[in-house]
């Protein structure tokens, strides 16, 4: 079992990356975890999923956004993050169902695409790739956040 | 096919997603700090209710949104505890998320066209 809190960097481990540090283009370390039964039992809990919603020929899915808790620890592994990043939008694109019922090997990868600022705010825009073990792809994801230029520091 | 959901936020269920999410981001859980950031109270994870709002093109598209399933999502106001969250579809497979501030988040779920 890999928790996403095995794989994600702390906010508070490190003064954190500013935006400017983020690299246009250079791939994400890639990733791999386990993703088990339990995971997607305390994922669904968590978000009040319906499990009948993802019975396919009998055999129950997860919801492919059960990989929502692990898409941000492919960034932050590759760029440790600050306090007070705030995610913006994210376009999920789903390719294929994660049993529920056996633990999936799964590969996360990526890379940064674009970086911006909008009204003196600093962005970063980025994708995050999973693929099964075997190479199969499982969902894919482009996610835009702000990136505070300095470490918001607890008062 | 136009669908809606209502859901009580509590301190209780964003600390519940934390757990699974592995987010120690002090904004979703201390709540002197969310005020001092200029917000209502503690956050929660935009990708909480991203899986709110997945739900939804799940409970429309059945089987195939798992393999062809394109969920968008724009976050655009906070949702605090306290909040009652109004998930909402429409025919046009547009997707908002509301509180009684205002629109927390809009989006769309639908079927990308190759699979």
């Amino acid at each position: 079992m890999t928790r996403p809190s095995d794989l994600k960097p702390r906010e508070d481990e490190s003064p954190g990356t500013p935006p400017e540090a983020y690299e246009i283009g250079k791939a994400l370390p890639e990733m791999p975890f386990s993703l088990t039964p339990e995971i997607v039992e305390e994922y669904m809990t968590a978000v009040d999923a319906d499990p009948t919603l993802y019975v396919i020929d009998g055999r129950q899915a997860a919801p492919p956004n059960v990989l929502a808790v692990y898409l941000l620890a492919i960034l932050y592994r590759g760029y440790p993050p600050t306090q007070g990043i705030i995610l913006t939008d994210v376009s999920w694109r789903f390719h294929h169902p994660i049993w529920a019922d056996e633990t999936t090997e799964i590969v996360g990868g990526g890379r940064v695409t674009e970086r911006f600022e909008r009204r003196g705010k600093q962005f970063i825009r980025w994708q995050g790739d999973f693929t099964r073990g075997d190479g199969l792809a499982l969902a894919s994801a482009v996610n835009t956040m702000y990136v505070p230029a300095r470490r918001y520091e607890k008062r | 096919m136009s669908l809606k959901r209502d859901i009580e936020m509590t301190q209780a269920m964003i600390d519940r997603y934390g757990r699974i999410n592995g987010d120690n981001d002090i904004i979703h859980y201390d709540h002197d700090y969310a005020i001092a950031r200029g917000f209502r109270g503690t956050l929660n994870h935009g990708m909480m209710t991203l899986g709110y709002m997945a739900d939804m093109g799940a409970r429309t598209y059945g089987a195939d949104w798992l393999y062809r399933g394109e969920l968008k999502v724009k976050w655009i106001d906070p949702v605090c505890p306290g909040d009652n969250l109004v998930i909402e579809t429409t025919d046009d497979d547009a997707v908002t998320a509301t509180v009684q501030t205002g629109l927390a988040a809009s989006g769309s779920i639908r079927l990308a066209e190759d699979k």
